[in-house]
């Protein structure tokens, strides 16, 4: 398997426009071979649209804010895409952590590796 | 001879300087000595602003500080200064703030849970009156918010309407605000901006309307902070905050309103990041009253010390604040608060504990105050000024800094300027190249990070679990906004909106309308879409 013609989404959750995490992540996605859509400060609704238009494999989400902005949008993007796995990055505390998680999202916090987030990009799209 | 690495390493500055086993006399460049000799005080000002540094003015211990409801962040600033805090800094709510929304526009709503948890929301003249309720306004230094540029007029009118409620004179008033370029276009790019032209233009319009009105307040405060922690390294941050101040001082100069002089003191009161690398930041800030000094002579012939010489606020570095083992955190506030000390600035506010996980409980931010209390009072640096000053190293470094960030300052004056090089996204890609090598750096093991790249085990994880913030700042903001809708003098507030949206259209200095439209409770979003039908939106450079 390889990641040729693997299709990831990455949104901001947040209109707080911090950029530095998700475009590193971007890069690093793009230079292990994926297509990165980056759409930027989306709502809810707006990436569960950009997941279904862009035929997306995956979904990662930058959450600068409260958690609770991004459960509706992981809701919204399994009640269109249920098969699309999503993973989050950015300023995530332990409790929003714990949250996610339960909601079979996986959570890359502050200091994460950026091999790290390549492999599970790797594992959660089957390219790996 | 020096030039020994140890087992093959090479040693380098953070911003990839590189660096020998220890420094000579003859390692100081010999254009630089002359200055070595000079007190603090005197012009060029490199080894300090003022001739008796701490001893008389210890540096101001100023937080960034701001959640949930107005009263919230009126009760958090007021802890603060009860635990010893020397000013104070309102933040709105950025979500708001930053894009000019009422909470009630459809992005806020989209994320009505984000509301409130990076400052207060303040819509109107009444929520900023209750966020400064018992501020001591006349004796203290405020800062009134608005960080963003097209929410400055708004942020500053707002408290300077409150101010003159509260009877205190305007032409005494102290303190600041910030409209900082390097937020807005560069390191947090939001999601609907006015121009960089109009932006120019905000911020000239408040430096000739404070120059008239509020001769004591600093009217901009440049801050390279927000270049640094978005990725430019140490000679990139002093060059590009310079190319910044030009262009501020070329506008006016070109409307001719005000006293160049005038101009270039409104413009020295900076903001600089202080990171990780001790003696490279700590040189970054005498490099930069270098700069300052050699900048107002060279260009534009100003020599008076009370203008040369560079007040500087700085802020540690959250990015550098981890994750994972927060604790160590403190260990980090502590490092780089010497590093601005030792450098002698005139201002300083430590990032919390818990940057990385939220923004600060109350506990981290008391201890970002301690962090600053220990250092005046315990460790006995204020009894020397500029304690490195005359260290082969620190001399050599400083004028390694100053030489490489004119080589930089002239690269963006390449680009066409500051603002060019914001609208291109040239300077984007600067910091974007340092972010990616950051990370390369600690992928290969040549950066370490403690409890991130290295000794990742805590044997007894303390639990910091980031600040919960309050759950109803959206639904009362949501109420008062309503209420002010309700209960203005409806005829008076569409008057100030309609003069204000002609002054936008002409040209003239926005802020005597802002002030009008802030008095007759006009709010935010309001004057949010004037500038959106006016000014329209910058073009982003980069995707976000």
């Amino acid at each position: 398997m390889s990641t040729a013609g693997k299709r990831i989404l990455m949104a901001k959750t947040g209109l707080d426009g911090h950029w530095r995490g998700p475009t590193v992540v971007a890069k690093a996605l793009r230079d292990a071979g994926f297509e990165v859509i980056m759409i930027g400060m989306a709502r809810p609704e707006e990436v569960m649209q950009a997941s279904i238009d862009e035929d997306v494999d995956l979904v990662g989400l930058n959450i600068g804010g409260h958690v609770d902005v991004a459960v509706r949008a992981i809701g919204m993007v399994r009640e269109s895409r249920p098969e699309v796995p999503i993973f989050v990055g950015g300023v995530v505390p332990p409790h929003a952590k714990r949250k996610l998680e339960g909601l079979g999202v996986e959570v890359y916090p502050p200091g994460s590796q950026l091999p790290d987030i390549v492999a599970a990009a790797m594992r959660l799209t089957g390219a790996a | 001879m020096n030039s020994n690495n140890g087992n093959g390493r090479v040693w380098n500055t953070a911003s990839g300087l590189h660096l020998k086993n220890f420094y000579a006399p003859e390692d100081v460049p010999e254009s630089h000595r002359k200055h070595v000799a000079v007190p603090p005080g005197e012009s060029p000002f490199h080894r300090g602003a003022y001739p008796t540094g701490y001893r008389t003015k210890p540096w101001r211990i100023f937080q960034l500080s701001g959640f949930g409801k107005p009263e919230d962040e009126n009760e958090r600033i007021r802890f603060l200064l009860e635990q010893g805090e020397t000013g104070f800094i309102m933040e709105h709510d950025r979500n708001t703030g930053d894009h000019c929304y009422n909470v009630d526009h459809p992005d806020v709503v989209a994320r009505r849970e984000d509301v409130g948890l990076t400052g207060a929301v303040m819509q109107s003249v009444r929520d900023i009156d209750i966020c400064m309720k018992d501020l001591p306004l006349a004796t203290s230094y405020g800062h009134a918010g608005g960080a963003v540029v097209q929410h400055a007029p708004f942020a500053l009118a707002g408290y300077w309407t409150v101010a003159k409620q509260r009877g205190v004179d305007l032409a005494r008033l102290p303190g600041t605000g910030q409209s900082d370029f390097f937020l807005t276009y560069l390191g947090c790019v939001t999601k609907q901006q006015i121009p960089t032209r109009d932006g120019l233009r905000f911020n000239a319009d408040i430096m000739e309307f404070c120059d008239k009105h509020l001769p004591r307040w600093v009217p901009v405060s440049i801050a390279g902070y927000n270049g640094a922690d978005t990725g430019l390294n140490a000679y990139q941050e002093l060059g590009a905050l310079f190319a910044n101040a030009v262009e501020y001082l070329e506008e006016i100069k070109r409307r001719n309103t005000m006293s160049l002089e005038n101009a270039a003191r409104a413009c020295g009161g900076v903001n600089f990041r202080a990171s990780m690398d001790l003696f490279e930041e700590a040189s970054k800030m005498r490099a930069a009253r270098l700069m300052w000094q050699q900048l107002l002579e060279r260009r534009y012939g100003i020599t008076n010390p009370k203008v040369a010489n560079l007040r500087i606020h700085c802020v540690t570095a959250g990015s550098r604040m981890t994750y994972q083992q927060p604790l160590n955190n403190i260990v980090r506030g502590t490092v780089m608060a010497l590093a601005a000390a030792l450098g002698g600035v005139q201002s300083l506010g430590v990032s919390g504990y818990d940057e990385a996980l939220s923004i600060p409980s109350e506990h981290a931010h008391q201890m970002s105050v301690r962090i600053q209390q220990i250092l005046q009072e315990e460790t006995n640096i204020q009894a020397v000024t500029d304690p490195l000053g005359g260290s082969y190293y620190v001399e050599t470094l400083t004028a390694e800094l100053v030489e490489r960030a004119w080589e930089f300052f002239d690269e963006i004056m390449e680009q066409g300027g500051f603002l060019a090089s914001l609208d291109s996204g040239w300077l984007h890609e600067r910091a974007a190249e340092n972010q990616s090598e950051d990370f390369r750096q600690q992928e290969s093991g040549e950066q370490v990070i403690i409890g991130v790249t290295d000794h990742k085990d805590d044997v007894s994880p303390f639990d910091v679990d980031g600040f919960m913030g309050v759950d109803d700042a959206y639904d009362v903001a949501l109420e008062r906004l309503h209420e002010v809708r309700r209960t203005r003098y409806e005829k008076g507030a569409s008057q100030a909106l309609g003069a204000l949206e002609s002054v936008c259209r002409d040209g003239e200095n926005i802020m005597p309308a802002m002030m009008d439209a802030l008095a007759a409770e006009v709010t935010l979003g309001e004057i949010g879409d004037v500038y959106r039908s006016v000014f329209g939106d910058w073009a982003t450079p980069i995707q976000t």
